[in-house]
């Protein structure tokens, strides 16, 4: 296969699809069936043979036991799916292997070639574990590398390669079970990711079980029979009933009403039960319409953390089979007021955008044997170009590879293979180097020869002699969908990473270590939980794993207050990793434990939800005695979240482990929702706060702070102020943290600062953890104070305030956080 | 060397024009064009791309400080405030004297503005 494969693989919930790229157009990989959409099911029989795609999903609901689908939602999660008959039960991401091998011997079949790398699609707002998972299916089915791209810049690379648009424009992505939506922009060909949001549990299954639901409560209104989700007998039947009305769904789109029957869809204590109701467009758009406004929510409060109004938006790409809907459309098109990109396929959009994405990475899927350029012959040379470029003079840089015996060339040239363009002469630098520009032709892969000149003018041959650049789109490095970093022992988090930091990325910061770890000690465990998420507090955030230091693992005692170096590092994809490096002990460890999502048992599902329906409780009634109408109505947004948590947990209950997952997010939102309505209550002392706080801070920027601080601090009280006026807590918080840093820093230049720090922490001593080391640093400060030694006053508060202890409760909030 | 003085230094020498070589004034594409080629030169490890000139002093290149500076030249609020720095003439952090009249003490001052919660 002479020209490069490029191959990119959505892998949903629903269908899978694959698509090839060679540099100049894109390919829909079709499977054996001759579509474009392989169903992500797999049934696994007594034989253990494996079946994938259509054929297995007809099976679907006369074989359950051994078929499943919608295991994508399970990813990185440790819920094992049984195959009755095989006596086998597989993990979600093998299950996954098994529907990347099928895609890839589509691409064989079609192309003549089984790629060995790719790049795959993940949610943007898949947690790490789950982005894991999906690298490890990745591996199973026989890829040797692969990179995976958040769904929204991959669709937003497939729409924005076919348009010529520039501006800002949204990709509204449905999916089977995930919703994301991108702010992006495009501008001089350079397509910018300016920030995304979503919700990992809202997708077009969710539109289905609402209609289910709606059935069921006529069910009961009607015949009283009461089908509960959470009753095992029941599961088959509800699976039966959910594929009918999927399919009403899409024929309510061309009809005003659809009779749904059912004939004895359910076995009850008096007998058989069938389902005979009369479907409506109007009861079926009722049912959805809360979901569709979520997603619409979601869409506005992407816009309004970007300053945006929905009117300045050039356009809104559909992505997703549920986008289909035309109520749904009409709803979207209401809020957001711009006109839908209609050219672009919504189904396939995902893989070809995954599949650009292949070719801006350079990602060549051919096997090393056939991919190779004809025996390369002639002086080896590194080369560093941009595989894909919007740029027209993009630079290509080389250097000679040391230790490659041959004719050394003295000059380089670079030579359009059309003809139509070629460089200077270079001359090569000291180090075997040259720095050239080329000239590309627009929307064209373009191929370069490499031409070598020896001093005496002969020519050289180098290898490689040619390479191709593709004139496109360049893709900014993909943003960070979620902040990321390290809980510490008093409930806050050390960011390491900002929501949209560019990816790759790596940040080392230092901690310190609350209590002491004995050597030899199994039970004694240093621990470094990693949380994803938003919010100022520890336990509000997502833990994604922990880096846990045993007392057996180390080679002496680690004391307390001990130095820890932790770095964590993200790949493109998302994918984490972290490493702990003990000074005192030249010690690194690597573990990262528990990267997997926690689990979902129903008793511990229900546990959460009587402490969030009594705290919600308790809520609303303090805010009918404060007189906060506007804390009440977000109590009633919690209320319906609450009942819909009720319904998932009934239904994981049933065995449902996918609900018992969505359960779990749902619990971790509606706390955090909560949380902001609590924190509303406390809105009027929130306000006083930065009221204080800006004035305090004001004051000593304008006694110590420099022109540069100044200006700072005016953009930082500027955009309190917006917060304020928009009722944005989160923001507001995070604009106060920027003007406490102005203002601590300012603060730190008064010649007394440490003396009032000193006599602060010094009133504690009594509280530390080391009281007669306290008690030494007590008196090395008050010598310190007098004899007007400040830098060594400084050094003894801050040694003072990590002898100070962190709350308990707040560090078992903190995930057991062992670092400060 | 105070804290604050440690953040104008910081500042400083990580200050995105800086660290891509370029003016305030470059256009979008600039960055991107250069962004690319410091990130090529790296990667071959040429020397030429290995260090940066700040008003503080040069300082080490890296692939990771290149790939944030070229995102926060992408994004204009970020930027702004880079460029604002990338202006300031050499040897600001020695200028930031306190003042002479020392204002009232405030012992507040610290849970004011939030460092450590009340003792």
């Amino acid at each position: 296969m002479a020209t490069p494969l490029y191959v990119g693989i959505d892998l949903g919930t629903t269908n899978s699809t694959a698509a090839a790229f060679d540099g100049e157009k894109l390919t829909l990989i079709r499977n054996a069936q001759g579509a474009n959409l392989t169903p992500s099911v797999v049934r696994i029989d007594a034989r253990g043979a494996v079946t994938v795609g259509d054929r297995a999903r007809r099976l679907i609901d006369s074989d359950p036991q051994n078929t499943r689908s919608e295991f994508k939602r399970l990813m990185g999660t440790s819920q094992a799916l049984e195959f009755a008959a095989a006596k086998l039960s597989k993990k979600p991401e093998e299950l996954a292997a098994e529907v990347l091998k099928s895609l890839r011997k589509d691409v064989e079949q079609q192309l003549g070639v089984a790629p060995t790398c790719a790049v795959i699609s993940v949610p943007a707002l898949f947690e790490l574990p789950q982005s894991a998972a999906t690298s490890e299916a990745a591996r199973l089915a026989g890829f040797s590398r692969v990179e995976l791209i958040q769904e929204p810049v991959a669709s937003a690379l497939a729409a924005g390669w076919s348009a010529n648009d520039e501006g800002s424009w949204l990709v509204y992505d449905l999916g089977g079970g995930t919703f994301d939506v991108s702010l992006l922009e495009t501008r001089d060909g350079l397509l910018r990711v300016v920030g995304h949001d979503g919700d990992n549990f809202l997708g077009g299954r969710d539109f289905d079980q609402a209609i289910v639901d709606e059935v069921l409560a006529e069910l009961l209104r009607t015949q009283g029979v009461d089908i509960r989700r959470a009753d095992p007998r029941h599961a088959t039947a509800l699976r039966k009933l959910k594929r009918a009305v999927e399919e009403a769904k899409i024929e309510l789109s061309r009809t005003d009403e659809l009779p749904l029957l059912v004939p004895g869809a359910f076995e009850t204590d008096n007998g058989p039960v069938d389902v005979d109701v009369v479907l409506t467009r109007a009861r079926v758009e009722a049912a959805c319409a809360p979901l569709v406004q979520r997603s619409i929510n979601v869409c506005l409060r992407l816009l309004a953390a970007h300053g945006l109004e929905p009117s300045q938006l050039g356009k809104v790409v559909l992505v997703g089979g549920p986008t289909a809907m035309p109520f749904l459309r009409s709803q979207v098109q209401a809020a957001l007021g711009a006109p839908f990109a209609t050219d672009l396929d919504p189904m396939t959009l995902v893989a070809q955008g995954a599949a650009l994405y292949a070719a801006s990475s350079g990602l060549d899927g051919r096997p090393a044997a056939s991919s190779a350029q004809p025996a390369p012959s002639g002086r080896k040379v590194w080369l560093q170009y941009p595989a894909m470029s919007s740029d027209l003079s993009p630079h290509v840089v080389g250097r000679l590879v040391e230790g490659d015996s041959g004719p050394k060339p003295a000059l380089v040239r670079l030579v359009r293979a059309d003809g139509g363009w070629s460089s200077p002469d270079s001359p090569l630098s000291a180090e075997g180097a040259f720095v050239l520009s080329v000239e590309l032709v627009p929307r064209k892969p373009n191929t370069f020869r490499l031409e070598g000149m020896g001093a005496d003018g002969k020519p050289v041959p180098l290898a490689p002699a040619s390479f191709t650049i593709v004139q496109g789109l360049t893709l900014s490095d993909p943003p960070l969908s979620r902040s990321i970093g390290v809980a510490l022992a008093n409930n806050a988090v050390r960011v390491y990473f900002e929501r949209g930091a560019p990816l790759p990325a790596r940040r080392t910061f230092r901690q310190r270590t609350v209590e002491a770890v004995a050597k030899g000690s199994t039970g004694n465990v240093l621990r470094i939980p990693i949380v994803q998420g938003e919010l100022e507090w520890a336990h509000l955030c997502r833990l994604v794993g922990a880096l846990e230091i045993r007392g057996d693992q180390l080679k002496a005692s680690l004391p307390a207050d001990a130095e820890v170096e932790l770095t964590l590092e993200l790949d493109r994809g998302g994918r984490l990793s972290a490493r702990a490096l003990v000074p005192a002990l030249g010690q690194v460890f690597e573990q990262v434990a528990q990267l997997q999502v926690p689990d979902a048992t129903p008793e511990s599902l229900q546990e959460g939800l009587t402490a969030a329906r009594e705290r919600l409780s308790m809520l609303r009634s303090s805010a009918f005695r404060r007189g906060a109408p506007g804390v009440v109505a977000s109590l009633s947004q919690a209320d319906q979240a609450l009942a819909e948590i009720e319904r998932d947990v009934e239904a994981a209950r049933g065995g449902d482990a996918d609900a018992g997952q969505k359960a779990r997010r749902g619990l971790l939102d509606l706390d955090a929702q909560l949380e902001q309505a609590e924190a509303g209550l406390r809105w009027p002392e929130l306000e006083e706060t930065v009221r204080e706080e800006l004035a305090v801070a004001s004051s000593w920027v304008a006694q110590f702070g420099s022109p540069a601080e100044q200006t700072l601090l005016d953009e930082a009280m500027k955009a309190c102020e917006r917060a304020r006026a928009g009722r944005q807590q989160v923001e507001l918080q995070r604009h106060l943290r920027s003007v406490r840093k102005l203002g601590n820093a300012a603060f730190y230049r008064h010649p007394s600062a440490w003396e009032w720090q000193f006599d602060s922490a010094s009133s504690r001593v009594s509280e530390a953890s080391d009281v007669s080391k306290a008690e030494e640093l007590v008196q090395r400060g008050r010598r310190a104070l007098e004899q007007q030694r400040r830098e060594e006053l400084r050094h003894v508060v801050e040694q003072l305030w990590r002898l100070l202890p962190e709350d308990a409760q707040e560090r078992r909030l903190a995930h057991d956080s062992g670092v400060r | 060397m105070s804290l604050s003085e440690k953040d104008v230094f910081a500042r400083l020498k990580e200050n995105a024009f800086h660290v891509l070589g370029l003016r305030p004034s470059c256009t979008r594409m600039e960055v991107e064009r250069e962004g690319q080629k410091l990130l090529a030169m790296l990667e071959l490890g040429l020397s030429e791309a290995a260090h940066y000139d700040t008003p503080v002093g040069r300082m080490p290149r890296t692939a990771e400080l290149v790939r944030a500076s070229m995102a926060t030249l992408r994004d204009p609020t970020t930027r702004l405030q880079h460029a604002l720095w990338a202006q300031l003439p050499p040897g600001t952090p020695a200028a930031q004297v306190p003042a002479k009249e020392e204002p009232a003490s405030w012992p507040e001052a610290p849970v004011r503005l939030g460092w450590r919660r009340p003792g």
